[in-house]
């Protein structure tokens, strides 16, 4: 069996990281929890990561930060993101962001997970 | 050497008055016609001045005028003797009648002379003609002020009454005025002289009884609002009553007039409406926030309690733990919505008496979260403050947001300029000496310019550019605090980390403030 795809949550809601990491560590992926941009930005330069999902509003580095760093250093990988609202002013739905896919909170494990799974080319669970 | 009365009347020894004229006709035709005219003259004057002081009944001295009647008479009387004696020799008649002229022309002359000086301050005709004229200007004056007064007491849109203050102390009407009497349905001819209880419905009289009550008690003016059921609906009254006194200082009569505010009061609570939805606008994006996350909580743990629950891998004690989770967080969104849903209500609900601290915490709550994404920490310095003070909660929370507001975007604004900040410090203590609470939100923005300080509290006042303040937080703020007594001041401090800031101290009474106090303030 090959090493489990890393997937890295910055999300400062702990409640909803543990969640979403107990969802997805169960569909098979290897999950490590930031509670910010920075603590995530760490994560990023210590390990490989395969896809990053991230909130945008978060204390110490926001999401719109987290993202522009990553695609300084990695210009191909997969972003999520969850926000609780997308001001009108975001150029994240801009293409040079992607591949990145944006979800309005509540958001649906079971939908991240897939859109996970397409996004690295995985089977898509039923 | 006495002489009989009978020898004194015998005149049979003189010869009459014509023996000395030799008889001749010419002499004596000159004497008896000039004697007959005078005393003729003589007699007619009498009847002159008599007639004269019987129909002129308020002429002064007119026992004088008798007095000179009988002078006159005398007088004339020793004429018509005079002709007499020129044939009979009667001189001691003539001598009587002489006698009895020389008292009253002695009695006339004395009286005379005694009467000169208050006869000199009678005011003569000229006199009296011009003070004549004087009071008729006085009275055409007068005529036109109270022609005045009563057209502004008839015309004023402002309801006018006058209480009368009776002797056992009750209350009548003496007048209102149209604008009253259109106002509150009443009939003034009606109204006119009967008492207060009598006159109006009894829950108007419960209401107005005790402020005339307090306004004659305390003699002084007193004002106040008050909101009253009239025909036309609700209306909300400021009113002021001003007692008159008696020399002795009883109030006899209150004088009131009401100004129908029931629009700029609407008004009034429209722009603290508007301000309070610009506060909630800015706060809707933190809510909106705040709102997705227990929501999204909820949704991770139910997908994945499911998710086991289809692959028959859940156990009982994750479940639980699954729903404990959920039902936290629906708390945590019931919370919220009630923030949200009393803090829009249009009506802050009346005053009552509160403990600042509450409203200072739940503020820090409701934007604690939202001001720490943004890397802005609320510091609290939570003082001895169990002092209650009176007013509207919600309002005070508001006013509180809106500084807090003021401070985030001050923060926003220093950062934006390369300089550090991010620090909002918030403390409530009381101030027993003063029996007073006070409030301090300090931010490190950098502080206020110096020239415009003055200017903040200012309604429409804004530093901040186009589009971004209304410029009426601080100047609504300002009257809320003021409505409770109170009163706020913002300075430039120096704060020990050596950055720069604003420090608003809100001052708040922690006895009840009266309405008539919270008007004058106002004033």
């Amino acid at each position: 069996m090959p090493d489990p795809f890393h997937i890295l949550i910055a999300e400062d809601e702990v409640l909803a990281a543990m969640a979403l990491e107990d969802f997805l560590s169960f569909k098979g992926f290897r999950v490590t929890v930031a509670a910010n941009g920075v603590e995530a930005l760490e994560r990023y330069a210590s390990e490989r990561v395969h896809a990053l999902v991230t909130d945008l509003r978060m204390p110490r580095m926001d999401g719109q930060t987290l993202i522009r760093e990553i695609r300084e250093r990695d210009a191909a990988l997969p972003v999520v993101v969850m926000t609780g609202y997308l001001t009108q002013d975001s150029d994240l739905t801009h293409e040079r962001w992607k591949p990145l896919e944006i979800f309005s909170k509540p958001v649906n494990p079971r939908t991240i997970c897939n859109t996970l799974n397409r996004m690295l080319g995985l089977p898509q669970e039923v | 050497m006495a002489v009989g009365l009978e020898e004194f009347l015998d005149t049979g020894g003189f010869v009459p008055h014509g023996v000395c004229l030799l008889w001749r006709p010419d002499i004596l035709m000159l004497h008896v016609a000039s004697d007959v005219l005078i005393g003729l003259s003589y007699f007619s004057i009498p009847v002159a001045l008599t007639y004269f002081v019987i129909r002129r009944r308020d002429v002064a001295f007119g026992w004088m005028a008798l007095l000179f009647a009988l002078f006159i008479i005398a007088c004339g009387t020793t004429h018509f003797l005079s002709i007499w004696t020129l044939w009979t020799p009667d001189y001691v008649l003539e001598g009587l009648v002489k006698l009895v002229t020389a008292f009253a022309s002695l009695a006339t002359a004395a009286a005379l002379w005694w009467l000169m000086p208050r006869l000199l301050a009678l005011p003569s005709p000229r006199e009296l003609e011009a003070s004549n004229r004087a009071l008729a200007l006085e009275v055409a004056t007068r005529r036109e002020m109270e022609a005045r007064y009563s057209s502004f007491f008839n015309n004023l849109g402002e309801a006018l009454f006058i209480v009368q203050v009776l002797p056992d102390g009750d209350f009548a009407y003496e007048a209102i005025n149209p604008a009253l009497a259109r106002i509150g349905g009443l009939d003034p001819e009606q109204l006119r002289d009967r008492r207060v209880r009598d006159a109006v419905a009894p829950e108007l009289a419960d209401l107005v009884i005790p402020r005339y009550t307090a306004c004659r008690d305390s003699g002084e003016t007193i004002d106040y609002e008050e909101t009253l059921d009239m025909p036309a609906g609700q209306r909300v009254f400021h009113t002021m009553l001003v007692p008159v006194k008696d020399a002795a200082g009883r109030v006899i009569q209150i004088l009131g007039s009401g100004r129908d505010v029931t629009e700029r009061k609407r008004l009034q609570e429209e722009v603290v409406q508007t301000s309070k939805l610009a506060t909630l606008g800015t706060l809707a994006a933190g809510m909106a926030h705040e709102m997705s996350q227990p929501l999204n909580v909820i949704r991770l743990w139910t997908e994945n309690t499911l998710t086991r629950l289809h692959e028959n891998l859940l156990d009982p004690a994750r479940a639980e733990r699954a729903l404990k989770l959920v039902i936290e967080q629906t708390d945590r969104m019931g919370k919220l919505i009630d923030h949200v849903r009393t803090f829009g209500r249009r009506d802050g609900g009346g005053m009552r008496a509160f403990h600042p601290a509450h409203c200072v915490e739940s503020a820090v709550e409701l934007v604690r979260h939202q001001y720490a994404l943004e890397d802005i920490e609320i510091v609290e310095h939570a003082g001895l403050a169990q002092l209650p003070v009176t007013g509207r909660p919600l309002e005070l929370e508001q006013v509180i947001l809106n500084l807090f507001s003021n401070a985030r975007d001050a923060i926003v604004a220093r950062r934006a300029s390369g300089e550090a900040a991010g620090r909002i410090m918030v403390a409530v203590s009381d101030d027993p000496d003063r029996q007073s609470v006070v409030i301090q939100v300090t931010d490190d923005g950098g502080g206020i310019d110096p020239s415009v300080l003055p200017q903040i509290f200012d309604p429409f006042f804004t530093t901040k550019e186009v589009g971004k303040g209304s410029g009426l937080g601080l100047s609504i703020g300002y009257g809320i605090i003021d409505g409770m007594g109170g009163r706020i001041e913002a300075r430039n401090v120096e704060l020990e980390s050596g950055s720069r800031g604003v420090r608003f101290t809100i001052t708040l009474p922690s006895q009840p403030v009266s309405s008539s106090d919270r008007e004058f303030s106002h004033a």
